[in-house]
């Protein structure tokens, strides 16, 4: 029963995505045809004539977002263990702001930091958008580690202690190996919030750091489905590869053990 | 071990990001300038003897002009020229890539940037970078016309005046036509050059609709035949806004219009005839004009997959690309109001705080020669901006061995019935006054 239920989900899933499939090659698919009866290869053909300049976007958009996330989980394993473990004035506040950016729509964000940023060296700059970026992965990295490392609690550190590991062993050798598939999880979620910036990337970037959204969302805008429909499933294809190579990199580091993606914790 | 492999990954991530930021300041000493071509450009880009009757102070004013573009040549080699403008016609988007660019690179040493951006973000980009007293500014030359125009050069965000200075606006472009000198009725003022001739025009398919509506009444029997087949995108969009504009010619003439204050009432007053006659076409519209597709695009897919039997477009021969590219049957032909559609021009203009205004005004001038818009009139099929009266035989024969493609109205029947935009002030005002009194009414 359980099984039927997850067939039937991921072909619901799965069954629009081949529509996409058929649209990288048509202009117009229209009812009652079951399958388009017209064929093109223009958006093929012009998005191969554009693979070089395609490459370099790919290049920056996923090197962008990997160390927008990568930071994001820095300051959140950090911040989570301030916040489960120590007590300091201003504790509620802070841990309250860090939540801001779910609350500010990042186009009244972005309009308000380019305005700022443009007084700086930021301004249409990859560090510029890449502070942006951190800043809007930041929460959802907060919020998985702030709960898994209060709920992992100090104990396990402390026992290590006790067993005469110095703060550095204990904390690497117990608290993050823990922490793993919770910082995992926390990666990949930092990873698609940045990947799929559009606005804030245009704005901060002065339209000069080219991300992958920020290519294809003219298509989708100007209603040229098959380029819409092909670069959302190169998209989906590159996507799929950088979670494989997480994973694969994560199996590596903790030797096979629980380094599945979005595993429950 | 693991943790070690971990570590020495993060770590060359970092390092790739100390990498990637130093890369992007790297490339401005790149250009080296070959300076072997640039006698026999001063000499070709002006046009000898084509006024000869001029006084002799005229004649040395014009020579110190060709000494200016001269120097003006020298200063834009080697720069990196931005164009921002709208970033959803795929076609424009390779030929600007393309032949644009590589034309631009040949002959001037400059380098072209095409970022495709909304006007909106554009400008309200441009305005952050003013406001804030930016000088290296990041966009030079902006793809504008209408409101937009209006906004910028009221908002002091455009650098000018420049283009009544360029020999090819001297040469090919006709003074006498009100475009050259008011977009939208906004007076230019040399603070943008002529870019693309834009006329809307109206489409169905010939299988399976065989009449071509005259003017606004047959439009309704029209709708009223094909019920729940007939729309237009939602203002404030600029296909569905000229549009209606259209049918407010169409009822209430156009004339009253070029001097009308912008007051609301005013224009409400005037206009309304025309809101009375679309709520009565809303009952035989698509959902029954409860609704409207947002947007051009989206009318146009509509009327491909065949959800709509109309369609109309502000690219006067986009039927014919359109054909070509699979996106219309073979049968679709545009056709025209009796009493004409309204036409315009849409212009490039420099941004006010461009480091590379040189740059932008040498790759202004090359885009009103008449090979760039012979060009532009073949591969993307714009009403070309340059006087045909004022080519000679040769430029001539460029325009006239173009094939405009299947379906299209000829230029000569377009122009005849071309009518003047509405004032830029009014077309806001109009907008509001449709939304609050035609969609579902």
């Amino acid at each position: 029963m359980r099984k039927a239920f997850l067939i039937l989900l991921s072909l619901l899933i799965l069954l629009p995505l081949f529509s996409l499939f058929f649209w990288v090659f048509t202009e117009r698919w229209p009812w009652p045809n079951i399958l388009p009866k017209d064929f093109s290869e223009r958006a093929l053909k012009s998005t191969i004539a554009r693979a070089g300049e395609l490459g370099n976007v790919f290049f920056t958009s996923i090197l962008l977002s990997l160390l927008a996330s990568f930071f994001s989980v820095l300051i959140a394993v950090l911040s989570g263990r301030a916040l489960a473990f120590y007590d300091f004035p201003g504790k509620r506040l802070i841990s309250s702001l860090m939540l801001l950016p779910f609350l500010v729509p990042s186009t009244v964000f972005s309009m308000g930091a380019q305005i700022l940023f443009l007084k700086t060296a930021l301004y249409s700059s990859i560090p510029g958008v890449l502070l942006c970026h951190i800043l809007y992965s930041l929460p959802y990295a907060n919020i998985l580690l702030n709960e898994g490392t209060r709920a992992l609690g100090e104990g396990l550190e402390e026992q290590a202690r006790v067993l005469g590991a110095g703060p550095v062993r204990a904390f690497f050798s117990v608290s993050l190996p823990n922490l793993f598939p919770l910082l995992l999880s926390a990666f990949t979620m930092a990873y698609v919030i940045s990947i799929s910036q559009y606005f804030m990337t245009l704005l901060i970037g002065g339209g000069r750091v080219k991300t992958f959204s920020v290519v294809m969302v003219p298509y989708l805008q100007s209603g040229e489905r098959n380029f819409a429909a092909l670069y959302a499933l190169i998209f989906l294809l590159v996507t799929t590869l950088v979670f494989f190579i997480f994973e694969g990199i994560a199996r590596a580091c903790t030797g096979g053990r629980r380094a599945e993606l979005f595993s429950d914790y | 071990m693991k943790r070690k492999q971990l570590a020495s990954f993060l770590l060359s991530l970092l390092l790739a990001a100390s990498l990637v930021s130093c890369g992007g300041n790297g490339r401005a000493g790149e250009t080296t300038a070959a300076k072997s071509g640039s006698e026999s450009q001063s000499g070709e880009s002006s046009k000898p003897g084509e006024e000869s009757g001029k006084s002799d102070a005229a004649e040395q004013n014009a020579s110190s002009n060709e000494k200016d573009y001269a120097a003006l040549l020298e200063k834009a080699r080697g720069s990196e020229l931005s164009f921002y403008g709208w970033g959803g016609d795929e076609r424009l988007n390779n030929w600007l890539d393309g032949y644009f660019s590589d034309r631009l690179k040949e002959k001037y040493d400059i380098r072209l940037k095409r970022v495709g951006m909304d006007i909106e973000t554009i400008l309200s980009q441009l305005s952050g970078e003013v406001g804030s007293g930016k000088k290296d500014g990041s966009i030079d030359m902006i793809w504008i016309n209408g409101e937009n125009f209006k906004t910028a050069k009221e908002g002091k965000l455009l650098y000018g005046p420049f283009a009544e200075e360029l020999p090819n606006f001297k040469s090919y472009i006709d003074s006498d036509d009100r475009e050259t000198s008011y977009d939208f009725g906004f007076p230019i003022e040399g603070y943008e050059a002529p870019y693309g001739k834009a006329q809307l025009i109206l489409y169905n398919d010939s299988a399976v609709t065989p009449e071509t509506p005259k003017n606004t009444e047959e439009l309704l029997a029209f709708a009223k035949k094909y019920k729940g087949k007939v729309s237009y995108p939602a203002l404030p969009d600029f296909t569905g806004s000229a549009f209606v504009r259209n049918i407010i010619y169409d009822i209430c003439g156009y004339e009253q219009f070029q001097n009308m204050p912008e007051d609301k009432e005013t224009v409400r007053k005037a206009v309304e005839p025309a809101m009375e006659y679309l709520r009565s076409l809303n009952p035989y519209l698509w959902n029954e004009g409860k609704s409207f597709p947002d947007k051009e695009p989206t009318m146009k897919n509509m009327f491909a997959d065949g959800e709509l039997v109309m369609g109309m477009s502000y690219g006067a021969f986009s039927v014919a690309t359109n054909i070509e590219d699979g996106s219309f049957p073979e049968s679709t032909r545009s056709f025209q109001f009796e009493k004409g559609t309204i036409g315009n021009t849409n212009y490039i203009a420099i941004a006010e705080n461009s480091q590379h205004k040189e740059a932008a005004e040498v790759a202004i001038n090359e885009m009103m020669s008449p090979e760039v818009q012979a060009e532009r009139y073949k591969t993307l099929r714009t009403i070309p901006v340059v006087d045909y009266q004022k080519l000679n035989a040769e430029e001539k024969q460029l325009f006239d061995s173009v094939d405009v493609g299947k379906g299209v109205l000829s230029q000569e029947e377009l122009l005849s019935k071309r009518l003047p935009e509405m004032p830029a002030g009014l077309v806001p005002i109009i907008e509001e006054i449709w939304a609050e009194e035609v969609p579902g009414k």
